[in-house]
């Protein structure tokens, strides 16, 4: 018996794989999902999502979003993911530096809020990028 | 016969305007190119959202929420997607055609120029009308979602349609009104992605912290991104409409180009035979 897990972002589908375990980082803790669990429908907030195939673990730094367990198929739909091996330590600080910048600017520029929502999503994936790769080395 | 110089002249007004429709051709398939891929790479999210969301719509949760009730007004709000500019073939024009016709009380919100302009000069309501620049952001799109769900939480508007052209392939978009608020109508979205649940699974489904929370947050996300997964079509099919149409104006150009340059062949070679038969007449005189 095996999982399969669909990983999707606005800009693509990230990832999708038969799977053994499925580790999401809900809003209400972290969750292990096996082959058989019930429906259920959660939400995620940004971290790590750790799958676990043929005995190998893998991490995924994930923003918020929701996931959909549905006969045995894990969907999760959130607005950016990334393998922790792309992480690019250097890049996702960089980011977080010209998107804190930006934002910074908005502010005083009275920007449209929905700018500087996207701004701040923005800030917070770079961060969960670099918490990730920082505890996966 | 037609004066040689006037069919030069056409000739060479003709082969510019080859030039420039062209030129507006390649420019529209490298922006289709792109408009494509977007749109193409934005339909898994968006279908999978409609599928977490199809067990809800269908009545599975006690869960009342603005979205999934009818609107407290019986007004019909229909956005439509057209374009900023002209010059893409019929698409606008087939567009319009699908319209509820106007003597029924509909209120029209616009994004594009051209239904700006359709909606006014054919005395239609308009409510508020946006325009449709090639980078449009998610951001933008929120800003025309965001005044919909404005109206149609305060009860000026019942329901809210979009009106769209779905791109099909290069050559094909279809015109298509998906009901996009209140939320019953997320089944017939559900036909028009093509989205069928393939693995059935019967047993009761679970929301975690609780379905409250989840649909509260789910709700919204969900409107703006079917909006903005439509937007994205749209612009697909503009730039697509765009390129055909250019692409024929090009060959016609270019045919109308050929026919004019064999009437000037023609023209000419008139002229040069009825010079030597003028000469030719005129020694045969002198030596009589």
């Amino acid at each position: 018996m095996t999982l399969k897990l669909e990983i999707v972002t606005p800009e693509e589908k990230v990832y999708s794989e038969d799977v053994d375990t499925v580790v999401l980082p809900t809003t209400t803790g972290e969750i292990g999902i096996l082959p058989g669990h019930i429906p259920l429908i959660t939400e995620i907030k940004e971290g790590e999502l750790g799958v676990i195939r043929m005995g190998q673990l893998d991490l995924l730094a994930v923003d918020q979003g929701f996931a959909e367990i549905f006969g045995d198929t894990v969907s999760v739909i959130t607005e950016a993911a990334i393998d922790i091996e792309d992480i690019d330590l250097d890049s996702a600080e960089a980011a977080q530096r010209r998107a804190e910048e930006a934002l910074r600017k908005a502010k005083e520029e009275n920007l449209h809020p929905d700018e500087v929502e996207a701004l701040e999503a923005k800030i917070r994936f770079a961060l969960v990028q670099q918490l990730a790769k920082k505890k996966g080395k | 016969m037609a004066n040689l110089h006037d069919i030069r002249r056409r000739i060479k007004s003709v082969k510019n305007t080859a030039q420039i429709t062209r030129a507006m051709q390649l420019v529209a398939a490298s922006k289709m190119k792109r408009a494509q891929d977007a749109a193409l790479a934005s339909l898994p999210y968006a279908e999978l959202l409609a599928r977490i969301l199809a067990p809800i719509s269908k009545g599975v949760v006690n869960f009342s929420h603005p979205f999934l009730e009818a609107g407290r007004s019986n007004k019909r709000c229909i956005i439509l997607l057209s374009t900023d500019r002209g010059l893409c073939g019929a698409l606008n024009a087939n567009l319009f055609r699908v319209l509820p016709d106007r003597a029924q009380e509909v209120k029209y919100i616009t994004v594009g120029r051209k239904a700006a302009q359709f909606i006014s000069r054919t005395q239609r309501i308009l409510v508020a009308d946006f325009i449709l620049p090639d980078a449009f952001k998610i951001s933008e799109a929120r800003k025309v979602i965001d005044f919909a769900i404005q109206a149609f939480e305060d009860g000026s508007i019942g329901s809210v349609d979009v009106l769209y052209p779905r791109f099909v392939n290069t050559l094909r978009q279809v015109p298509e009104l998906v009901p996009l608020l209140p939320l019953a109508g997320i089944s017939k979205v559900l036909e028009s992605l093509g989205v069928e649940k393939e693995t059935q699974d019967d047993r009761e489904l679970n929301f975690e912290p609780s379905a409250e929370v989840i649909l509260t947050n789910l709700l919204p996300l969900y409107v703006r991104r079917q909006f903005y997964a439509m937007v994205r079509t749209a612009k697909a099919s503009e730039h697509s409409a765009r390129m055909v149409a250019m692409k024929t104006a090009t060959d016609n150009a270019n045919n109308l180009a050929d026919s004019l340059t064999l009437d000037y062949n023609k023209a000419r070679q008139a002229a040069i035979t009825q010079e030597i038969l003028e000469i030719a007449a005129a020694t045969a005189a002198n030596e009589n």
